[in-house]
């Protein structure tokens, strides 16, 4: 299929233009892929260091270097920079903007303008976000009066100290830091709107931009995944974007929605915030799905197992994440929604199961080599089989009463966001280093950082789930005195430790691809691991318009079985 | 495997370890399975040698699709069955339980029984008898959790929300606030006690001695609304400033004007906290004590913060000592309260010495002669009497000594009713 090897040899999206400016308004959906990449991974390293402070004052009881405040104000930072600034834009942004069009044979996304727009836009609201976490009356060089004036009248007396979920009515307090709270809310409001944008271009570019021959059933099960999630950022986060202006006005003028002393009720605030916040967790973890569907067939040499139903079960969970909001207030709501929201939320459960059940069997009789994405991959199958379970004690009402805002919830969700999403998302940095930069990496310093983050990330999180157990609340400052309180002293410092050596298992991660980016020798040739998909039939790096000529597809993605008698 | 909940102290609590542990079981059985499979596979078709062998074209399988949507399907209907099943029992108030009103506030839980007994960061409840506690918040919501108990209930501002449970085995218990509201979130515990109904009896009708000193009573409003959590007595900084050396010392606020801290500044800053917000404190954090803290309850805590000037040790309260309210208490108590603020007992004894009037001992009804002659009985008129016109009539046997005490007539039955209790 592939000519293109020798038609352009030697130019690339990487070279065909030079300097900054090239860079900064390029319409090229690969080259505003890198761009965010590099922006997405300055806001994972904030909050993850942010992650270690927190973790840092947990390791013994007591405190150990931060006021109560200031750990409110850490692992608000966390939370906000992971949710909006890192996860939710993460796959999707990176991975969708520099395969999406590769994969159906497209020479860009649909509206190219809209995609740097959107970039631009997130910056904007990644600005406000940084803005709202600057302790403005601690500044040395500011006077008084103007810092004053910047915390009173402007609202800019940050650091928050919310928590990501700005839960009403804690979020409308005028007074103190909370003041920044309003370009904080504001600044996820702008980030809504980058991610609507996104998701509306991929739409459209996946409807009318398939190469010929590239009917719906052929598409690569990552194509499906970004597709499904670019559902769910169009018609969720305009939602968010509403009760976020809600919070707005109720602070600014006043109006009584969500505040009980002006008539208002906190819990419709919970109703909306998690109306997005839920399906924003498939956002999440949908694309990471798709990436995992790519990697094992090519890394087995064999299809993928029942096709149709890992991409209908792809929309399973995106349409029933729609109608299960409401089990994170399972301690608010009334007793019959509670019952109603617990029995629809068990049926995400079924299409989840359904992929792993497939991934797995698409190993069967494969031949199967063990390249570093590949290992991500089949640690994904482990990760989310241990985030699924748990997920299960959560929906289970009579059980949720004990965990709920517990230890187990943030273990369980961690397996989910960063066993599903990030794990997904290092994997497929991995799978598609050769295609992205041109290099190949190194498969056995990978390898030692992949056995580092294994390590690091599950001792972190696996006595979590056992400080649940002992009834542990979470965003707790200090845990002296607790029940249990030696056993709870012994994981806490477990988990610290493990919460490093995760650190630095991602910081070698990126260090290891960064350099051979720039300093590796090996050229990577177009199509290094032998996939059948679109993407890897065109020179790597691949050219500015991505193929030399329009590539016509005569065959389904996945054949690659080559034995007569199965 | 993996069975660490914390102790089962409340009826359903075997019920909802149950069903967790069922899942438990389930889901190391489904885990074992299919990673097991995945690293068996991993290794039987591995690539041998570095090349690929051939492999088979398997697109799917409908029969294994059909049973692996089903098999969850139905094994996850059974789990959300009894997840419902139970929570319906743990939200299921028994028509005789004793409901206790609890209100969250930043950062202490308050707690009123049915008699009007209020107590704070802790609560005593009958084992083996259901309880309701009747939830509400006064600023941001809450959440009340008690894990042995397996309960937990969101508190919200601008409505009632209720927890309900018995209690199977006597024995002490945390409650913690798990829904985050703040600086102080960590530290808004409450301790429970479950007891016999017996010791539960004399717990809840025992409504506190009678405590003379006002610093001491200072001490316990301190404690019971909470402001050791923000407030140390031993010159650290937590959330406020503290309270030692406070009295007299001058205060530098936000704005640059500075004031003594006497009695009108410690008032306004705990009636109305953010009028006067110190040098690097943050406005907001602490409540309005308007309406919470009673005038004479101002002045305790106004004599206690007076003691905490290092040249005194501490003034220490015990755990049982409780401030109440006089209209609440026995006309004894009252009395008895009388008669230790007005230093009667300087010159009357409760044992039957002779000091420098009579004891106080086996005082009703006693019969005798006065100095100037004739006898007297000691009954009501007599002892009124002897209050206001102390020097009318002088026992046999005493100075005339006393002076005239301009009581109430209420406050004079309250002292009789003391009188006649010492017998």
């Amino acid at each position: 299929m592939s000519h293109s090897e020798t038609h352009a040899e030697g130019t690339n999206y990487l070279n065909c233009q030079k300097g900054i400016w090239s860079w900064m308004t390029t319409l090229d959906h690969k080259r505003i892929a890198l761009m965010y990449l590099f922006t997405l991974t300055f806001f994972f390293f904030v909050g993850g260091l942010s992650a270690l402070v927190v973790r840092t004052e947990l390791f013994a009881a007591g405190a150990q270097f931060l006021t109560p405040k200031q750990y409110n104000n850490f692992f608000t930072i966390h939370g906000v920079v992971m949710v909006f600034l890192f996860i939710v834009p993460g796959i999707p942004a990176i991975m969708g903007n520099f395969l999406l069009p590769l994969m159906i044979g497209a020479k860009d996304v649909a509206f190219p303008r809209l995609n740097l727009l959107s970039y631009y836009i997130y910056i904007i609201g990644a600005v406000m976000a940084l803005i709202s976490l600057v302790p403005i009356n601690t500044l040395p060089f500011i006077s008084q009066g103007f810092s004053d004036w910047l915390v009173n009248t402007a609202g800019l007396g940050g650091p928050v100290d919310t928590g990501w979920t700005f839960y009403a009515p804690y979020s409308l307090a005028k007074s103190g830091t909370q003041s920044a709270v309003i370009w904080m809310t504001g600044a996820a409001f702008v980030l809504g709107f980058s991610s609507i944008l996104t998701g509306l271009n991929f739409i459209v570019t996946v409807h009318k931009l398939r190469a010929p021959g590239m009917t719906w059933g052929r598409l690569p099960v990552f194509v499906w995944a970004t597709y499904a999630t670019a559902i769910i950022q169009t018609l969720a986060t305009p939602v968010v974007g509403i009760s976020l202006l809600l919070v707005i006005m109720e602070r600014v003028f006043g109006v009584g929605i969500f505040d009980p002393t002006l008539g208002g009720d906190p819990i419709l605030y919970s109703h909306l915030f998690w109306f997005y916040s839920h399906p924003v967790v498939y956002i999440m973890v949908l694309p990471a799905f798709g990436v995992i569907g790519e990697i094992i067939p090519v890394f087995s040499r064999k299809p993928i197992f029942g096709y149709k139903m890992v991409c209908g079960a792809t929309f399973g969970i995106a349409l029933i994440g729609f109608v299960v909001w409401a089990h994170h207030m399972f301690t608010s709501i009334g007793d019959t929604a509670a019952y109603v929201f617990s029995f629809l939320t068990f049926f995400v459960a079924v299409p989840t199961a359904v992929k792993v059940f497939n991934w797995v069997s698409t190993m069967y009789k494969g031949s199967i080599s063990f390249n570093t994405p590949m290992l991500y991959a089949m640690s994904f199958v482990f990760l989310f089989m241990i985030a699924g379970t748990t997920g299960i004690y959560l929906a289970t009402l009579a059980v949720d009463v004990f965990y709920h805002d517990t230890y187990f919830v943030v273990a369980h969700f961690h397996y989910t966001m960063q066993g599903g999403a990030v794990i997904g998302l290092i994997a497929a940095l991995h799978f598609w280093f050769p295609k992205m930069t041109g290099k190949m990496y190194n498969e056995t310093i990978s390898k030692l950082t992949f056995v580092l983050v294994m390590i690091g990330f599950n001792l972190t999180f696996l006595p979590q789930f056992v400080l649940g157990m002992k009834g542990m609340p979470r965003r707790y400052f200090d845990y002296t005195g607790l029940e249990h309180f030696d056993l709870l002293q012994t994981l806490h410092a477990t988990s610290t430790v493990g919460a490093y050596i995760n650190a630095l298992g991602y910081f070698l991660a990126l260090i290891n691809l960064l350099y051979f980016f720039w300093f590796g020798k090996t050229k990577a040739p177009a199509n290094p691991f032998n996939s059948l998909s679109l993407e890897w039939q065109t020179q790597s790096p691949p050219i500015h318009e991505n193929f030399a000529e329009t590539p016509i597809v005569t065959d389904w993605t996945y054949g690659y079985g080559t034995k007569k008698d199965a | 495997m993996f069975r660490y909940l914390p102790e089962q102290a409340s009826k359903h609590a075997a019920d909802v370890d149950w069903i967790h542990n069922l899942i438990t079981d389930l889901s190391v059985l489904f885990t074992v399975l299919i990673v097991g499979a995945m690293l068996y596979f991993a290794w039987k078709y591995r690539k041998r040698n570095g090349v690929d062998h051939e492999t088979p074209q398997i697109e799917g399988s409908h029969t294994l699709e059909i049973i692996w949507t089903v098999v969850p399907t139905i094994i996850c209907i059974i789990i959300a069955y009894y997840g419902i099943i139970y929570y319906h029992d743990i939200r299921k108030v028994d028509p005789n339980a004793m409901t206790i009103n609890v209100t969250g506030q930043k950062w202490f839980w308050e707690f009123e029984y049915e008699n009007g007994k209020k107590t704070t960061s802790e609560f005593v409840i009958p084992v083996d008898e259901p309880v309701r506690l009747l939830m509400q918040s006064k600023d941001v919501m809450h959440s009340f959790f008690i894990p042995s108990m397996r309960v937990k209930r969101d508190v919200i501002p601008g409505s009632y929300t209720y927890l309900t449970f018995t209690p199977i085995k006597t024995g002490k218990y945390q409650a913690y606030c798990t829904e985050y509201c703040g600086d102080s979130h960590y530290a808004m515990l409450a301790n429970l006690k479950v007891v016999s109904r017996a010791e539960f009896d004399a717990w809840v009708e025992d409504k506190g001695k009678i405590i003379t000193d006002p610093a001491k009573r200072g001490a316990l409003v301190y404690k019971a609304k909470g402001c050791n959590t923000c407030h140390s007595l031993d010159g650290s900084r937590i959330i406020g400033p503290t309270f030692s050396k406070l009295f007299g010392s001058e205060r530098e606020f936000a704005d640059g004007t500075k004031a003594v801290a006497d009695e009108v500044y410690l008032r306004n800053s705990i009636y109305n906290p953010n009028s006067q917000i110190v040098k690097t404190y943050s406005p907001g954090l602490m409540p309005v004590f308007e309406g919470q803290i009673k005038e004479e309850e101002m002045l305790d805590v106004i004599a206690y913060i007076k003691t905490l000037d290092g040249s005194q040790p501490v003034v220490e309260v015990e755990e049982e000592e409780v401030v109440v309210d006089p209209a609440s208490m026995t006309p004894e108590q009252r009395g008895e309260l009388l008669y230790k603020n007005n230093a009667c007992i300087g010159c009357h004894s409760l044992d039957g010495s002779k000091v420098v009037g009579p004891s106080f001992q086996g005082l009703y009804g006693r019969q005798g002669e006065f100095e100037a002659g004739g006898t007297y009985t000691a009954d009501e008129a007599y002892i009124k009497e002897s209050i206001l016109e102390s020097n009318k009539n002088i026992v046999k046997g005493y100075a005339p000594a006393m002076p005239a005490y301009q009581f109430k007539d209420e406050e004079i039955a309250d002292i009789t009713a003391y009188i006649k209790s010492i017998k």
